[in-house]
């Protein structure tokens, strides 16, 4: 048997790749954060394929939810910056004194320093609620959890936020899909 | 002498006689009847002609009174570029910080003197903040260490204490002002108690030496005058206080007449009878015109600090103050930077006198005398910096205030524009553009370009140019050239197709082949690929990133006019004809109208309707309104996503892969090639996660330019997305997507065994279930693949 160092060195990598239990390929896009929603949001068709070389059908995989402590529960635990985390206790402050629009202002500015936080995303679309925006409080929501990558804390709160603002707005039947949205992914969350 | 003896009470009855006498034949002519008449005429016409001045002293008083109680200044809105904000962490390094000062007009040093100056040390930065009335409150004035190095910010310190601070607001730059679109009256209120004194004290020292001592007129002043200018035999002094000046300014022309210089004599001393000296020092300096950029008028000594020194009038400095007083006698005249030498002659002149009358050192003297103007270059300083963006903010404005409201009660609009953006912007279509027409060798001038450059989240826009000379208040290609987008327009019909992820998918067939449309008019339409071959079958990705136009034409056949319409209106812009030219971009768009729609893909099909202000604050600094995004989803985020990986396939393998050669490797940005008809408009719209940046390309009288999307454009938005640090989109697929190995060939499965195989994202559940020939040929297992590996 002989080897060569470049049949040596994919065999390395896929058999790493196997182990690890994700094969990385050429061509494919790398990703960062942990992929794949706790519960999507539409029923899922199965997922197998066709077993190569017998045309035998592939069972669909196996969905397990992932593992919530993976994921920050708070901001202040999402590596967010001092900058965002002192803008966002302002809002807070702002909040809790009954001034929405000066908490807003806050959160724009840390929204500019960190974009894509879904954090500061769900705070928004708070003050959007207090403000009676009840549509935007929404968006904003939803919004939040696009980014929150699978984030089961921040898509469990999100949906509340979202089934409230349904029922401010009168939208009783939402608001109880939203809130039954919520209450799923709380029972993930739960330990038992 | 006979009168003599008038004193002699013995004579007196001979006087008497005498002086009946005398009296007698003094006034023996009164019985001529005519001259009798006459004089009783004359005292009769002097009595109403005194009656008469009386009443209109009386009424004048009345004017002058109403008048300059209901004196309102005509205080155009003042426009804001968004606040600089650092913290540890933001990627601008202290030289991008020591920049970002100096275009504040903040002053470098050795030590802090006061607010607006700073020491820059080479790992660190001393700044003395100015203080500033925010939307969300007063910020005062700080001092703060700020550490880092060329890379950015690593920690922040409040002088003279050991607490770090997270975060800095700097005050904002002033960009322009809204009057009125045909010109006016511009200003920047200032308070007397505000302002420094040693300008009230040199601008009397110069202009009106007795303003204290006289009412109003100053004969002393008017005798010195007339003297000087006797001597010199033609006018070299005016006579004029600064009362009447003010008077004249504010009610009266500039016609050198008897009766206006009578009425202005006449309503200075008025005037004084009714104001302190120091509000009518205040409402000179309120009033003084200094200058004129093109049809706004320059008024007061506060814009006119930022007008030259682009800093506000509490940080000028002796030889700036003596600048200003030295113009007032004729901003025209003497405009600093016109004529230079001429204003630093009387400049000095004034500093002269300063000296003289001890409101300043010698050593001050010394020292100013020895320094230029210090103006800042280009007509606009501070203000009026960035005349497109400003047109933008006025027309968004209009619809939101009276015109009147915002050309007069002095409203200060706070904005989205980002001055570093907005600079790189600049740069890129200054030093792009002309070299782009020297390669082609068009006539110089003749080529044209503009961009927009928005942020993906919350849809702000940041930066806009509408040509390239970006100083010029004129044409704005950015927002009134609607040329057809050309390619610009196919991912909207990629996206339409993608929606239907039970028809269609990236790997999909398109027919590359010839098409021949019979149009409503009766002609025919037979569109060609831009490179006039046939590319057979190709996958739908491809189709985009080569930008088939025949491929395309197919797909938007297939999915329907409206549905790509439809999506269009999803996306931001509901203008779209009724044609199936669309889909090869026969649509008249903005810059701007395309930075809308390629936002909402950029937002994952979040649309926000782009803004260019924030808030809204009165003049004295009071919230009036704020102006937060809204946010809809309208385009669904899985279709989005597939459209964006494709539109990435543009940059990495298709038309504008030019860019991969200045963007950083390893960072994924999507964006979009287009070319018009006979190559007259050349685009280049794209993004990445945190920028949206379009540019355009062309020439104002469209004739053809020689140049395709990703021959012009795309040259200055490569650079532009480089040069402004934009970062890559994160590639993660959302829950509605999932990544399937496929092998291209056959666009089915692949696995292990297909050397070619690509990564491709679908909609969950439409990935092809089918294995690729490759597959089949390899072993069952990968333990089987992997024995074939070491074999």
């Amino acid at each position: 048997m002989s080897f060569t160092l470049p049949r040596l060195i994919p065999a390395a990598f896929l058999l790493g790749g196997l182990l690890a239990g994700c094969a990385t390929e050429q061509g494919q896009i790398e990703t960062s954060a942990p992929a794949g929603p706790a519960i999507s949001a539409t029923p899922q068709p199965g997922t197998g394929g066709v077993i190569p070389g017998t045309g035998a059908l592939i069972p669909p995989p196996v969905v397990t939810p992932p593992l919530s402590q993976k994921y920050p529960h708070t901001i202040q635990d999402s590596g967010a910056g001092p900058a965002v985390l002192s803008l966002y206790r302002k809002a807070q402050d702002a909040r809790a004194a009954g001034h929405p629009d000066q908490a807003e202002e806050q959160l724009e500015r840390a929204r500019r320093i960190e974009p894509r936080n879904p954090f500061i995303w769900q705070a928004l679309a708070g003050t959007k609620l207090d403000l009676k925006q009840y549509d935007q409080a929404e968006e904003f929501a939803n919004r939040s959890n696009d980014l929150a990558r699978g984030n089961p804390w921040i898509e469990n709160g999100n949906w509340r936020l979202i089934a409230t603002a349904r029922q401010q707005r009168g939208d009783s039947g939402g608001a109880v899909q939203a809130q039954n949205r919520a209450d799923d992914i709380a029972r993930l969350l739960s330990p038992e | 002498m006979p009168g003599g003896r008038c004193g002699d009470r013995y004579n007196k009855p001979l006087m008497a006689r005498s002086s009946q006498k005398s009296r007698k034949s003094r006034f023996a002519f009164l019985r001529s009847p005519l001259l009798r008449w006459t004089l009783i005429g004359l005292v009769i016409a002097f009595s109403v002609a005194l009656g008469l001045f009386t009443l209109y002293l009386v009424r004048l008083d009345g004017v002058v009174r109403e008048k300059f109680a209901g004196v309102r200044w005509v205080l155009p809105a003042q426009v804001y570029a968004a606040p600089l904000e650092i913290y540890p962490g933001a990627r601008l390094g202290l030289p991008g910080l020591r920049h970002e000062l100096d275009r504040l007009g903040y002053r470098a040093g050795e030590e802090l003197t006061g607010p607006g100056t700073y020491i820059a040390a080479k790992d660190s930065l001393r700044v003395d903040t100015r203080a500033f009335a925010f939307w969300d409150g007063a910020q005062a004035e700080q001092r703060v260490e700020v550490r880092g190095d060329d890379k950015g910010v690593v920690a922040m310190r409040v002088m003279g204490s050991d607490q770090s601070l997270d975060l800095l607001r700097f005050d904002p730059m002033l960009i322009g002002s809204i009057y009125p679109s045909h010109g006016g009256e511009d200003r920047v209120l200032v308070k007397l108690a505000e302002v420094p004194p040693l300008l009230p004290q040199t601008l009397i020292l110069v202009e009106d030496h007795n303003f204290y001592e006289h009412g109003g007129v100053s004969l002393r002043g008017i005798l010195r005058a007339t003297f000087a200018n006797l001597r010199a035999g033609h006018t070299v002094q005016g006579a004029s206080t600064l009362t009447q000046q003010l008077i004249k300014n504010l009610f009266l022309t500039n016609e050198r007449t008897a009766k206006r210089k009578i009425t202005e004599a006449s309503m200075a001393i008025l005037l004084e009878r009714h104001v302190s000296k120091d509000e009518i020092l205040e409402a000179y300096l309120n009033e003084a015109a200094l200058g004129q950029d093109g049809p706004r008028a320059v008024h007061g000594f506060g814009l006119a600090s930022q007008y030259y020194f682009n800093k506000p009038l509490n940080e000028l400095q002796p030889h700036e103050i003596a600048m200003l007083v030295a113009i007032v006698k004729g901003p025209s005249f003497y405009n600093p930077r016109r004529n230079p030498a001429r204003v630093i002659e009387r400049r000095n002149l004034v500093l002269k006198m300063m000296a003289d009358a001890h409101i300043i050192t010698p050593d001050e003297y010394q020292e100013s005398v020895n320094r230029p103007l210090g103006v800042t270059p280009g007509g606009g300083g501070g203000a009026a910096r960035y005349p497109a963006f400003v047109d933008l903010v006025r027309r968004q404005l209009a619809g939101l205030y009276q015109e009147q409201d915002l050309t007069s009660e002095g409203l200060r609009i706070f904005t989205t524009l980002d001055p570093h953006v907005q600079e790189v912007l600049e740069n890129r279509i200054q030093a792009d553009v002309p070299e782009l027409e020297k390669s082609r060798r068009m006539a110089e001038g003749s080529l044209q370009g503009a961009g927009v450059v928005t942020s993906v989240e919350g849809g702000e826009v940041l930066a806009v140019v509408g040509g390239r000379d970006a100083r010029y208040a004129g044409f704005n290609r950015a927002i009134d050239t609607r040329r057809p987008i050309g390619s610009l327009s196919k991912p909207f019909t990629y996206l339409t197709a993608l929606e239907d992820g039970g028809r269609y998918n990236l790997q999909t067939p398109l027919d590359d082949a010839p098409v021949d449309l019979k149009l409503p008019t009766g002609q025919v339409w037979s569109p060609k690929n831009y490179d006039h071959q046939l590319h057979g079958q190709v996958p739908l990705y491809m189709a985009l990133a080569k930008s088939y136009n025949l491929a395309t034409v197919h797909l938007g056949l297939d999915v329907g006019l409206e549905n790509v319409r439809k999506t269009f209106a999803q996306a931001g812009f509901d203008d779209v004809p009724q044609v199936p030219s669309i889909f090869l971009g026969a649509i008249d768009m903005s810059p701007l109208d395309v930075a809308q729609i390629y936002s909402t893909l950029a937002a994952s099909g979040y649309r926000t309707p782009l803004l260019a202000i924030r808030s809204v604050l009165t003049k004295e600094g009071q919230p009036l309104n704020r102006y937060p995004f809204k946010l809809q989803r309208t385009l669904p985020e899985g279709p989005v996503y597939l459209t964006t990986w494709a539109m990435h396939k543009v940059i990495e393998l298709g038309t504008a892969h030019w860019a991969t050669s200045v963007l950083p490797p390893g960072e994924f940005y999507a964006g979009k090639t287009g070319t018009t008809e006979d190559l007259r408009d050349s685009w280049f719209a794209g993004f990445g996660s945190d920028r949206v940046a379009v540019v355009w390309v062309g020439r104002d009288d469209n004739k053809p330019t020689g140049f395709e999307g990703a021959t012009g454009a795309l040259r200055v938005w490569g650079k532009l997305m480089r040069d402004l640090n934009a970062r890559g989109i994160d590639m993660l697929p959302p829950p509605s997507v999932e990544e399937a190995s496929i092998d291209p060939a056959s666009g089915l499965r692949a696995d292990p065994g297909c050397p070619e195989a690509i990564q491709v994202p679908y909609l969950r559940g439409a990935a092809p279930q089918q294995y690729a020939p490759c597959a089949n040929a390899s072993k069952s297992t990968p333990l089987d693949w992997l024995k074939s590996i070491f074999k």
